[in-house]
């Protein structure tokens, strides 16, 4: 028999999962999603906790959260936009002028791996002359 | 409010004219016509001279008590207690109002041409204005509330004028020490105050007071404190021992500062206020007495100080300080013989000290305009020939100081010569003390003569010599300055023998004021003795003529030639010692001004022990702050972060309270 | 408390610190990522969860009459549920945020499953519309903006991974002891009404509707009266737990239901015996409607947010129109460096 318990227990973890990923992912589109998982987790838990008291107010509930969800979605995304072309990126560690005066800025110790090493060849650039090893032909010819 | 052309009515105008003029001296300065800032405060000051002595002379005759009172409206109230701006006419404040006046009168005439040309011009006007004025409020006002801003006033007047050229650091230091040395024999006055308020049942006005006093005196011991503290107020401002010091150290303002300072405003208040006080001094036979000592010791003291100093400022602010210990030896005498005769004959020799010490003072500023501000003896001598108008009027002053028969100083000195002597021959319990401060005077006034004459003949006797300062142009001052020069003199000669040994005039009209009819009467409530008049003794006179003589005598003989000093070998010591002050200056730097220095450095020392206690404990939260800063780092994930986990502890501490 | 295997209180710290631990291991980074390990941990943490709500909350196959045990539905219950876990977990852990939008597509298939086991089929519907188009947004957000071939900062680093795996899963240990403790006697009833009795009262409300009274009757009195099939009643059945308010609010719902049902039964004429039908009806329904929620989920759905909950509908609808507003006001804008301030 599947109770309202196991219900909570699946939205709980949900909710948890959505909270690890907001805190610590950097991608503000990654963070986003985490965020609406988390509010996954609220949902099912309303609707857990309306089916076991037999009411529809759980059901209308969820509805709200996810019009919520829809506005907050909206406004997230065009707050992404806009930092994006502040800043060409996406990465929330760079918004970081709030801090204290005389903290240093967080930077990253690790650096990042490189990008794997291309194998194909390398075409010379269009439209520039190619470097020249040596003149093939006599300074007077050019003329 | 009072009809303006009643005498009180007139008298307040006269009060209120030197503010005016104040005010106007300061506009002057303000709509940049410094040149004119003189012509308000002389106009004003003559017009009030004008009035007060108007009223002076049409309340002259008659002998009824002469008593105005008037309220002009509430000053403040503080629960029960209203305290209204009242004014009290009487002979004793006409006297000092009309005195004050005229005297200013002539002195900011001088001053207009002494001082032409200077920067503070109009800020020299206006504070002057504003120092008349305090003295004519402190001398009409009818509460002590009013006195007290009235004795303030003047006192921060005196700073200001003292401090006049503010840059130089000794007229900054004198200013300080002139206001701090007056100060701290307030703080007496105004204990006394309060104390008499409390006896007085708690009436605002002094004549409500002493009336109270006098009908329910309190026990004897107490209301000789209330007077000595009264006097404590006296000693400072005017400049007794043990708070004289700064008298001679206010010579670093401009010497008609000086001269009003010392002749008409100021140093009279205290005498003044014991004058006022007399019915309450009645009552205390005891504070009498320590007046009179106080007086003769500073009588001494001061001539002796003046004997051998080179400046001649020096030496007249000295005799001054002088003169003031005869004035308070003459008011003590109201505890052995009638106060009336005792106040008579202070106020008296205030009235004509006012005449020659101001001539003296203008006539030292005439000579040291003339010398290039140059005031030291050894460096001028034989002027009489260069400034005659100064020489003579000087020496009308210098005869007058020295108590030369028949000029005004000698029918003021003899007066309370004559009182100390009948008091010290009358049936006074004190009256073995009353003889030797008798002697003390006799000496005192020996020592007067010599030294004005001193002074006289080392500046206008001897070789011609003038300083180079004097840059050749050393000549006799214009006649702005020497007019009033003429008039005082004037007044140095004759008015003394024209107000009182003439005409008795003076003693008569001063009899008049009800504060010597209570005082008389508390005087013979408890002493028990008859109440005399004042009579001349040819005896004291003779021996005060011959002592003023023999002083100008031994002056003439020594110094007759100018300068420089002779002094015979024996009396060397005497002499250093004179020269220099009596090293009352080192005694009070040793006793009062070391251990004080030493406690400020020691207090210094604990508050910097606070200060490094206040920074140890300043530093917890700066080292706290420390550490947390970097927390604040900006990311706002990590803010998120601290959230979550603080709401996880918050969480477990419910969870697991409730889950028990 | 002895360190035994079923023990719910060690089975919720094994499955929150394993799973804390897994996601550690997962969560991007540029070094010393562990993918095995992680993901190892994590379905260990996923089967000690699952064998922790079933040993604190009931085995989902042991029911009370093995005859009818609602195989269906529990399968589908911890399917729904297990693919919601791993795809969140995918999602968290990817360092891709394409292949992130793809799983979280997942999540919500999966929460939609749940959304149906919990009787709201609309809502299953409107999620699955609604966040169709949000993922594609992103999708294409995702597109435009992110560079996922070369490494990054946004995508293979973590903001302080251990401390945030271990705030999120201490909070989910907080949330399931809570739980827990909770639901701490393990005596109440599985149910109010066990199935064989619910078929039964379904029936006797058909037969109603068909205008059988007395059938109906028959079969109401079958399950409050007599004892079906040997089984106790449900007032017998539920005497040893009427501490719990529930069950006694139940139970005497139970005492008038039976006497509206006596009330047809000793009708006189068939008027009235046709009134005290259509009165027993509603009662019926609410009797049947304890722990379950109505047919009809839509109309049922817009009745109550039309009528009670018409205020926040409206208020729920300017909300929108002002974030549409604020989202063109913020996005709009081209080159907010180059904005000359008014």
């Amino acid at each position: 028999m599947i109770t309202l318990w196991h219900f909570l227990g699946v939205g709980a973890t949900l909710f948890a999962l959505g909270l690890v990923g907001f805190l610590t992912r950097r991608n503000l589109i990654t963070m986003f999603l985490c965020a609406e998982l988390m509010l996954q987790g609220v949902v099912i838990n309303l609707l857990a906790f309306g089916r076991f008291h037999g009411t529809l107010s759980g059901q209308a509930m969820g509805l709200f959260v996810i019009t919520v969800a829809a506005c907050e979605a909206g406004l997230a995304m065009a707050l992404f936009l806009m930092l994006y072309r502040r800043g060409k990126t996406l990465d929330s560690g760079d918004w970081q002028q709030v801090r204290e005066t005389g903290v240093p800025a967080a930077t990253d110790a690790v650096p990042l791996p490189l990008p794997p090493a291309d194998d194909e060849p390398k075409l010379p650039v269009p439209g520039l002359r190619p470097e020249q090893v040596a003149a093939p032909f006599p300074e007077s010819s050019r003329a | 409010m009072p009809d303006p052309l009643s005498p009180i009515g007139l008298s307040l105008i006269a009060v209120t004219l030197p503010l005016l003029g104040s005010v106007l001296s300061a506009l002057c300065g303000a709509a940049r016509l410094p040149r004119l800032a003189h012509m308000p405060a002389v106009l004003t000051f003559a017009a009030a001279g004008v009035i007060s002595g108007y009223v002076l002379f049409t309340l002259a005759g008659g002998k009824d008590p002469l008593s105005y009172k008037a309220e002009l409206g509430t000053w403040f109230t503080v629960g029960d207690m209203k305290v209204p701006v009242a004014f009290h006419l009487d002979s004793l404040s006409l006297i000092m109002l009309s005195t004050v006046t005229f005297i200013a009168t002539f002195i900011a005439v001088f001053s207009a041409s002494y001082m032409k040309g200077d920067d503070g011009f109009a800020r020299y006007f206006a504070v002057m204005g504003l120092f008349v004025f305090a003295m004519c409020l402190l001398v009409t006002s009818n509460n002590f509330f009013l006195l007290v801003a009235g004795w303030e006033g003047v006192g921060l007047c005196s700073y200001l004028l003292v401090g006049y050229y503010y840059t130089k650091p000794s007229a900054a230091a004198a200013a300080r020490k002139a206001f701090l040395v007056t100060r701290l024999g307030d703080v007496g006055m105004i204990l006394g105050i309060f104390w008499l308020w409390k006896f007085g049942g708690y009436h605002s006005n002094i004549d409500q007071l002493v009336d109270h006093i006098t009908h329910q005196p309190p026990a004897a011991d107490q209301i000789t404190l209330c007077c000595l503290l009264l006097f404590c107020g006296a000693v400072g401002k005017s400049a007794q021992l043990p708070l004289y010091v700064w008298l001679p150290d206010a010579m670093e303002g401009p010497t008609p500062v000086s001269a009003l300072i010392h002749a008409a405003t100021m140093v009279t208040a205290g005498v003044y206020l014991l004058a006022r006080t007399a019915p309450l001094f009645a009552l205390s036979p005891t504070a009498q007495i320590v007046v009179t000592i106080v007086g003769g010791l500073t009588a001494l003291l001061a001539a002796f100080i003046a004997l051998a100093q080179y400046d001649l400022k020096r030496v007249l602010a000295y005799s001054t300080v002088s003169q003031l210990g005869f004035m308070f030896m003459g008011l003590g005498c109201g505890g052995a013989i009638a106060p009336n005769i005792a106040v008579t004959a202070a106020i008296f020799h205030l009235f004509t000290h006012a005449f020659f010490k101001a001539l003296l003072f203008l006539g030292s500023g005439s000579v040291m305009h003339a010398m290039g501000n140059v005031i030291d003896m050894r460096k001028f001598g034989g002027l009489r020939k260069l400034m005659p108008v100064t020489h003579a009027t000087f020496l009308i002053g210098s005869l007058a100081l020295a108590g030369f028969p028949l000029l005004s100083g000698f029918w003021s000195k003899d007066q309370i010569l004559t009182a100390l002597h009948d008091a010290g021959t009358g049936r006074s319990v004190f009256h073995g003390y009353y003889y030797t401060v008798y002697l003390v005077a006799c000496l005192t006034a020996l020592m007067t003569a010599f030294y004005t004459f001193r002074a006289y003949f080392l500046t206008f006797w001897g070789e011609e010599r003038v300083p180079h300062e004097a840059h050749g142009h050393a000549h006799e001052s214009s006649p702005a300055m020497t007019i009033p020069l003429v008039i005082l003199a004037v007044g140095a000669l004759a008015i003394g023998a024209v107000v009182d040994p003439l005409t008795h005039w003076f003693g008569h009209f001063l009899e008049r004021s009800p504060v010597l009819h209570h005082a008389d009467e508390a005087f013979h409530k408890t002493t028990n003795m008859s109440v005399g008049h004042h009579a001349f003794n040819v005896t004291v006179a003779a021996i005060s003529s011959v002592l003023s003589l023999a002083g100008i005598g031994i002056a003439a003989m020594l110094y007759r030639k100018g300068g420089p000093e002779k002094v015979p070998t024996v009396l060397k010591p005497v002499f250093a010692l004179s020269q220099n002050k009596a090293y009352v200056d080192e005694v009070y730097g040793a006793t009062v001004v070391l251990p004080a220095e030493t406690a400020a450095s020691g207090s210094g020392q604990f508050d910097g022990f606070l200060d490094a206690l206040a920074r140890l404990i300043s530093f917890i939260p700066r080292f706290l702050g420390a550490v947390l800063r970097p927390l604040q780092n900006g990311l706002v994930q990590f803010y998120a972060l601290g959230m979550v986990l603080g709401l996880a502890v918050f969480l477990t501490v419910v969870v697991l309270r409730s889950g028990r | 408390m002895s360190l035994d295997i079923n023990n719910p209180i060690l089975q919720l710290i094994l499955a929150t610190m394993l799973g804390g631990l897994g996601v550690f291991f997962l969560l991007p980074r540029p070094r010393g990522r562990w993918v095995a390990g992680g993901v190892a941990l994590v379905l260990c943490g996923m089967g000690t969860l699952a064998a922790f709500l079933i040993t604190r909350f009931g085995q989902p196959l042991a029911a009370s009459d093995a005859a009818n045990i609602d195989w269906v539905g529990s399968g589908l219950f911890w399917l729904f549920a297990a693919g919601a876990i791993v795809f969140g977990m995918v999602l968290v852990t990817q360092r891709n945020p394409a292949r992130g939008a793809i799983a979280f597509a997942f999540v919500i298939l999966s929460t939609c499953g749940l959304f149906l086991l919990l009787a709201a089929p609309f809502l299953m519907a409107a999620t699955i519309i609604i966040y169709a188009g949000a993922i594609i947004v992103t999708f294409l957000f995702v597109l435009m903006l992110s560079n996922v071939r070369t490494a990054s900062d946004e995508n293979d680093r973590s903001r302080e991974p251990l401390l945030g795996a271990l705030a999120g899963f201490a909070f989910l240990g907080l949330v399931l002891f809570t739980l827990h403790s909770s639901e701490a006697d393990s005596t109440g009833p599985e149910a109010l009404l066990t199935s064989i009795e619910r078929v039964r009262l379904t029936e006797a409300v058909s037969k109603l509707d068909a205008g059988e009274a007395d059938e109906a009757n028959n079969l109401v009195n079958d399950v409050l009266v007599n004892r079906v099939d040997g089984k106790p009643t449900v007032a017998q059945r539920l005497a040893s737990h009427d501490a719990d308010p529930r069950v006694a609010a139940f139970l005497a719902q139970t005492i008038e239901l039976r006497k509206s049902n006596d009330k047809v039964f000793n009708a006189q004429n068939a008027a009235d015996k046709s009134k005290a039908a259509a009165a027993l009806r509603p009662e019926l329904i609410v009797y049947l409607g304890n722990g379950h929620l109505p047919a009809r989920n839509v109309a049922n759905l817009g009745t109550v947010l039309y009528s009670e909950y018409l205020l926040a509908v409206e208020m729920a609808g300017t909300l929108l129109l002002v974030a549409t507003v604020g989202a063109v006001a913020i996005a709009g804008r081209r080159n907010p460096a180059k904005e000359v301030p008014a």
